[in-house]
């Protein structure tokens, strides 16, 4: 408890302000909104290619229009996750080393994820 | 990391037990939260049986009967007897929300009485409010102007004295604030929604000028944005304020100046 003999105006002061609280808060709002269409047209192109062949699927894919949808899909979904995953250890872990590695880890998880599923689609949707 | 169960030390056991005085008819019991640090012991909780016909109407006019009649020895807070102080907030029938103003006829069955939650307890009912009161000095609650002191009050428009209605009421009684789940894990560091509804008392006052800076001071991922919109904090204010929303005026604010 290095805190101890300190005053309690300066634990609460603590180190200051972090002056980015906002830019997290609006990057999930956006990243949600966004999601709501994004997910629908996920969702319903899924459905609607059940059943069809690479042939088809690549075809689909390589249309310029689906190929932006899924690549905004991929980035707000991991972006958007990755925020959420954040608050909540935020929120709940307190070991100051276990908080940092669990965000970091998630970060990592996150931006390995969306790096993959990016190569992936542009390689089925540019190559073939 | 987050507690779900108390530390065996904390854990309350069964008190004592005060009977009602012969004669009674109209008799409620009450179960008291008792904790005495220097006894080295774990909580308890005691039970009083009151003659509701010889008690006035309020939980408070209770305590102060068991205090007078009963067990002396019985702490808890309390100033006004009419909701303006702030003092006698406890966790009533699982409810933070001050005594003065709590009828006893509201609560069906057994009264209980624990202090509210999640704070160190001093000593029964009463726990210690430091950090709060320390969060609520780190605001600056008092207006702050660069303009020199005009000879007569600083005008306000009566639209610009509206925003402020909702907001002035508050009375400190931090039942909100005890009563916030990200209060209850993070209160180091978030701010909780009793000094957020202050804070936002002095942001939306047209008469000061620092605006800004104090929006500086909340841009912070803990010291405001902890709350996560659960709104405990609205549904308990025994003055029936909303904090909830004073903290989404901030964000707006906050979200306004990107
Ligand atoms: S709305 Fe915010 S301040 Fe109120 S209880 Fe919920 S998290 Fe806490
Ligand atoms: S907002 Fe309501 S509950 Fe919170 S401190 Fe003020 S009066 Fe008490
Ligand atoms: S005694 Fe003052 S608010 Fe209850």
């Amino acid at each position: 408890m290095m805190d101890q003999m300190r005053s309690q105006l300066g634990r609460v002061r603590g180190l200051g302000s972090n002056k980015h609280g906002v830019g997290h808060w609006w990057a999930q709002r956006i990243t949600a909104v966004a999601l709501v269409p994004l997910s629908i047209w996920a969702v319903v192109s899924a459905v609607s290619l059940t059943g069809a062949d690479y042939t088809t699927f690549q075809a689909w894919i390589s249309e310029h229009g689906n190929l932006v949808l899924m690549l905004s899909f991929v980035v707000a979904m991991f972006h958007h996750a990755n925020l959420g995953m954040q608050t909540v250890i935020e929120d709940y872990v307190h070991g100051e080393a276990t908080k940092i590695t669990l965000l970091i880890t998630t970060k990592f998880i996150a931006a390995i994820g969306a790096i993959s599923c990016i190569v992936a689609t542009l390689k089925v949707a540019l190559t073939g | 990391m987050v507690e779900f169960t108390l530390p065996a030390n904390s854990r309350p056991t069964k008190g004592k037990a005060h009977p009602a005085e012969s004669g009674a008819t109209n008799v409620r019991t009450f179960h008291v939260y008792r904790f005495d640090p220097d006894s080295g012991n774990n909580p308890r909780i005691d039970t009083f049986d009151l003659d509701l016909d010889k008690c006035g109407p309020m939980v408070l006019d209770a305590l102060i009967k068991i205090k007078n009649e009963v067990d002396p020895t019985l702490t808890f807070r309390r100033s006004c007897r009419e909701g303006v102080c702030g003092s006698c907030s406890f966790n009533i029938d699982g409810t933070n929300t001050i005594a003065c103003t709590k009828p006893i006829e509201e609560i069906k069955g057994d009264v209980k009485i624990y202090p509210l939650p999640h704070m160190p307890v001093v000593k029964d009912l009463v726990c210690d409010l430091n950090q709060p009161y320390a969060q609520y000095a780190a605001m600056e609650p008092w207006i702050k102007t660069d303009t020199p002191a005009p000879n007569r009050e600083r005008l306000q428009s009566e639209e610009e004295r509206e925003k402020l209605d909702g907001l002035w009421e508050c009375i400190l009684c931090f039942c909100c604030q005890t009563s916030c789940p990200s209060y209850w894990w993070n209160g180091d560091r978030y701010m909780g929604p009793a000094v957020l509804l202050q804070a936002n008392r002095w942001i939306q006052d047209s008469r000061d000028e620092a605006t800004g800076e104090r929006l500086d001071e909340l841009d912070d991922p803990f010291r405001l944005y902890r709350c996560h919109t659960i709104m405990n904090c609205s549904n308990t204010c025994p003055k029936n304020l909303n904090p909830g929303r004073a903290i989404g005026e901030i964000k707006e604010a906050l979200a306004k100046r990107q």
